[in-house]
């Protein structure tokens, strides 16, 4: 409030140092990218359930496109929705002032990060316009689909780099960049500008978790850009690095992708599983089970994500003795996840629940996680991999683990913090309808496509009218099921962009602390003025005080003496 | 954005923000440099003939003297972050060690574009062998490295040129001697395992 000093609208919406205004440019970009991504998937699911027929909205579709907009699905997904929203958007909102800061430790950093990642979102969109259209050989980008073959059709140098395949690499090279440059930064001013008593132990579960988030990412990235430069080599200077017929490996890019593919899973879990830790206590009203231990197992959990990775390829040829070693660590991890969701789970027992719009969506995060995470055993044990590897029930398993991650995830926050950041409140009857009806089309989308893939059905075939076991009868009859789910899921969506564009056209009417909640953003303006806080609060108390035995509220704000 | 509001009793700096965003940076780099590495093994392990009968041998000898040049160029950098507080307080500012580190990182990526050059005419090029397109993604991501650190030290040389303050520069020098350190630190590797093994 006192900052009222003028700043051109360039600066204060387009290139703001102010890391709320970046928080809110990532998540913005991943919305977007979330509806592109959202059409994608909607062109492609109502072709399976009706083959060759006309879209609406779209027209026909050929294989090849089919392709490519099952792999860009993926990609924009991934890439461009989960880690902006989940990585950046959550990082740049709450570090600063979970811990009690003004800005970021590099401000500036922290602008192109963003930046870049706007250009590499530019050039992704734009490689479905160059000839022979976007990558279509599955968003893993294996070789020799990615390499060679039909999908680079010039051996010149330049319409190579201008081919999906090497517009696909670069843009995600790119995203990298812009990740590692947040990443940086979340580190560094977690480490160093937290304010007077913010001791380690002091700091919000979620904060903890994007920062380790941050380190998988970093540490993991190396060796999928060296792979991707590799690749990208293969497709326009003409190396080898994955031609066998040249003395190259091609499963040697499937242990780079992996070695990052693998723990960037966990990259996008530990941010919204940090969101639960905020919103499960809040609405339990009592502090959060196991706080230290939650720490120490996100770290075992980070640890173990590097030496999993090889899980992807069980049937990619590789020595069964390490598939073993692979199968074995899979499921290990589940251990430490197994502890995090135990203590969610000890952290409502006997509290006094509100169910409150974020603490449904934490709710049902957890209901359909346990879905996703136990198929996920299964297909941890490469002897059941084996059969139902590329199946639907692959493709099934991991949208019951990424869908909650990402929008259950993401709503969740979005309900909580939204008063904060935006200074006004949201409806609760259309945030209801909201929370239900994509509860209930999400499964209708996804489970009946469980036994699809149990009944040997591949993912990535364009039509199955010529596969007579699966083109009639009740497979086919799943597929349209599904499709109806996913076309009403989508529409769902609208009533949450209804409820935002209404609420924003209201007056700001939030008040600072709505939820009753412990830790520094409550302590701040709804919205936070440039800086945060008038003066830095001090912290004397852990983040989860709630119903201390003797005090006469039941919570205890982190600056409260 | 000027306004930015400070906080005297928030900073409790053990290691500075660049110093620390840095050691973040080669962190992963080095992983970079460990997915290359790896790579590289894999194939060289499993290849019948390394390097392959008809492909030109690598310059072993001059790079030998090349990787003394730019070990020589990493510790005039250190002599120059050790003593510039004491010649500071003499009035210097020893920019000419710094000059010097400088020019012989120069001289390390100059010799080895020429090397290059000579490669390309003997036919190892990109595409004529796994060898030789290992050799260059390596050693060309190397000196794309060296050629980014010498950036990096053009902009220590004139911050600390310009500094008013001996605690300012004297985080700078921090932060960017340490990307030098890994340049010139993984130069020794890189030459056993491409030009030695």
């Amino acid at each position: 409030m006192e900052n009222t000093h003028k700043i051109s609208f360039v600066n204060k919406y387009l290139f703001s140092t102010d890391h709320k205004t970046i928080g809110a440019q990532y998540t913005i970009m991943g919305v977007l990218m979330a509806a592109v991504g959202g059409f994608l998937a909607y062109i492609f699911r109502y072709n399976l359930a009706f083959p060759g027929q006309n879209i609406p909205l779209f027209g026909a579709l050929g294989p090849q496109q089919y392709n490519s907009f099952v792999t860009i699905h993926g990609m924009i997904m991934v890439f461009w929705v989960g880690m902006p929203v989940l990585l950046a958007g959550f990082g740049n909102f709450l570090i600063p002032m979970m811990i009690g800061t003004d800005d970021m430790a590099f401000p500036t950093l922290n602008m192109m990060s963003f930046w870049i990642f706007f250009l590499s979102a530019v050039i992704l969109l734009a490689s479905f316009f160059v000839p022979g259209g976007a990558f279509g050989g599955g968003w893993t980008m294996y070789p020799p689909l990615s390499a060679n073959g039909y999908m680079v059709r010039d051996p010149n140098f330049l319409s190579a780099l201008l081919s999906g395949s090497s517009l696909l690499i670069l843009a995600v090279a790119l995203e990298f960049v812009a990740m590692l440059m947040g990443g940086i930064n979340f580190l560094v001013t977690t480490f160093n500008k937290r304010t007077k008593g913010m001791t380690a132990f002091r700091v919000p579960l979620v904060v903890w978790y994007i920062n380790i988030a941050a380190v998988i990412f970093m540490f993991s990235v190396g060796p999928l850009v060296a792979g991707a430069f590799m690749l990208l080599f293969d497709v326009v200077l003409g190396t080898g690095f994955y031609d066998p017929a040249r003395g190259g490996d091609p499963i040697l890019f499937q242990h780079l992708f992996w070695f990052f593919g693998h723990p960037e899973v966990y990259v996008l879990l530990l941010p919204s599983l940090g969101v639960l830790a905020e919103v499960i206590p809040v609405f339990s009203r009592k502090p959060l089970f196991a706080y230290k231990k939650l720490v120490y197992l996100a770290l075992l959990s980070a640890v173990l994500s590097v030496v999993v990775w090889a899980h992807h390829q069980f049937i990619a040829g590789i020595d069964p003795r390490m598939a073993t070693f692979f199968s074995i660590g899979t499921i290990i991890i589940s251990i430490p996840f197994a502890g995090i969701f135990l203590s969610f789970m000890a952290t409502l027992w006997g509290g006094s629940i509100r169910f409150k719009l974020p603490m449904l969506w934490a709710l049902g995060f957890i209901a359909l996680f346990l879905i996703g995470g136990l198929t996920g055993l299964f297909l941890g044990s490469n002897a059941f991999d084996i059969y139902a590897h590329d199946t639907y029930f692959v493709v099934t398993h991991f949208h019951y683990t990424l869908f909650p991650d990402i929008f259950f995830g993401f709503f969740a926050a979005f309900y909580f913090w939204f008063p904060k950041f935006s200074g006004r409140t949201l409806n609760n009857t259309l945030g209801h309808l909201h929370f239900w009806l994509t509860f209930v089309f999400f499964n209708c989308t996804w489970f009946v496509l469980f036994f699809n893939g149990l009944a040997g059905q591949h993912r990535r075939i364009h039509d199955y009218s010529a596969f007579s076991n699966f083109s009639g009868g009740i497979y086919q009859t799943f597929e349209k099921f599904s499709t109806i789910g996913a076309i009403c899921l989508i529409l769902t969506q609208f009533i949450f962009l209804i409820n935002v564009i209404m609420s924003m056209s209201k007056k700001k009417n939030a008040v600072k602390n709505p939820w009753e909640a412990t830790t520094l953003e409550w302590v701040a303006d709804s919205p936070p003025p440039h800086g945060n806080f008038p003066v830095m609060p001090e912290v004397f108390r852990g983040p989860y005080d709630y119903s201390v035995p003797g005090e006469a509220k039941d919570f205890l704000p982190q600056n409260q003496q | 954005m000027e306004t930015t509001l400070t906080n005297p009793v928030a900073s409790r700096k053990f290691i500075s923000d660049g110093v620390l965003g840095m050691i973040f940076l080669l962190t992963t780099e080095a992983m970079l440099f460990a997915g290359f590495i790896s790579a590289y093994i894999v194939n060289h392990a499993g290849a019948t003939m390394w390097p392959p009968a008809d492909q030109p041998r690598l310059p072993i000898g001059i790079t030998a003297i090349n990787t003394i040049i730019l070990l020589a160029s990493g510790f005039l950098l250190f002599f120059f972050s050790k003593n510039f507080k004491s010649n500071q307080a003499n009035g210097k500012n020893g920019l000419g060690i710094l000059m010097l580190s400088m020019l012989l990182g120069l001289t390390f990526v100059s010799i080895q574009g020429i090397e290059w050059v000579r490669l390309i005419g003997y036919g190892l090029t990109t595409s004529s062998s796994l060898y030789a397109s290992f050799f260059y993604l390596i050693i060309g991501f190397h000196g794309l490295h060296v050629l980014v650190g010498l950036a990096i030290l053009a902009y220590l040389f004139n911050k600390v040129k310009n500094s008013k303050s001996t605690e300012d520069a004297k985080n700078t020098i921090n932060a960017c001697k340490l990307y030098w350190y890994f340049v010139v630190g993984i130069w020794p590797l890189l030459y056993y395992l491409v030009y030695l093994s």
